[in-house]
């Protein structure tokens, strides 16, 4: 498992950084995020919260090995849940990779909250994480393959030199009888 | 703003997405102020809800289909559903104590 994180101040009020939230991609430095799609949306009519699930489609290209190995394309695709909560002042964006998710996770946790009156504490966590279980599974399946094949090598072997030595030694018996 | 995964809802998105920023924007600071009081809140939040509703669920209907149809053609209606399943975050995440410490690390377990 990896982890990840950081903070930092932007020098802007909390309000303002949520408002700037929804409008920073198409972003030439995030060249890679390519779409953005918002799939669910609630605004709780009791709490003032603020639900909103998204789709954003990346281009980035991968190594050739992890390509080989695990499929896939340049196009990724992650799953975003936002929530922005205006009595709390706080929102909090939390996302994980839909494209590879079998083979790996990674699950991302952002926050934006008050620092002071005209600055923002933007906090991130990441965990970057393979599916042990599916490498452990992956892992005990090739094990009993070699165990297997390596009986039947053996169980071979051992009968192929039985008839090796029965040859060769019935061959000098008879010879010796012979001579 | 960022187009969408399927051109032809593009243009469904855009409306939308300004829509919603647009009532967001008038939103966000009287929602702030109102949240010292409960009752200020809640009618806030009510007449609020029901303002986004009227202004922008008849182009949210309208977007929303044809994302969905979009999702489902790129075959991520599975991939969204596992991972529904795996993390609903039907609520917020409880509040982390913000770290006043280090100021950028990554490490390895």
């Amino acid at each position: 498992m990896h982890f990840f994180s950081q903070t930092f101040d932007f020098n802007h009020p909390w309000s303002h950084v949520v408002i700037g939230m929804w409008r920073k991609y198409p972003n030439p430095k995030c060249s890679h995020v390519i779409s953005i799609d918002v799939i669910d949306r609630s605004v709780d009519s009791n709490t003032g919260i603020i639900r909103t699930e998204r789709v954003l489609g990346c281009k980035q290209k991968a190594p050739g090995w992890i390509v080989k190995l695990f499929g896939g394309s340049e196009d990724a695709f992650v799953r975003e849940i936002i929530f922005v909560d205006p009595a709390t002042q706080n929102a909090t964006i939390t996302s994980v990779n839909l494209s590879l998710s079998q083979f790996a996770t990674c699950f991302e946790r952002i926050q934006y909250t008050p620092s002071t009156h005209d600055t923002t504490l933007f906090s991130q966590t990441a965990e970057i994480q393979a599916r042990m279980a599916l490498w452990r599974s992956a892992a005990d399946g090739l094990e009993k393959w070699l165990a297997q094949r390596f009986e039947q090598n053996a169980q071979l072997g051992k009968l192929a030199f039985t008839d090796v030595l029965r040859t060769l030694w019935e061959e000098r018996h008879a010879q010796q009888a012979t001579s | 703003m960022a187009q969408s995964l399927s051109a032809e809802c593009t243009p469904l998105k855009v409306e939308y997405d300004s829509c919603f920023n647009a009532w967001f924007e008038g939103y966000l600071e009287p929602a702030v102020a109102a949240a010292s009081s409960p009752d200020a809140r809640t009618a806030y939040s009510k007449r609020k809800a029901d303002e986004y509703d009227q202004k922008c669920g008849p182009v949210w209907e309208k977007y929303k289909a044809c994302v969905q149809k979009a999702v489902k053609d790129k075959g991520l209606d599975v991939l969204l559903q596992q991972a529904r399943e795996e993390h609903p975050l039907t609520e917020p995440p409880p509040l982390p104590p913000p770290s006043a410490s280090a100021h950028s690390s990554a490490k390895t377990a």
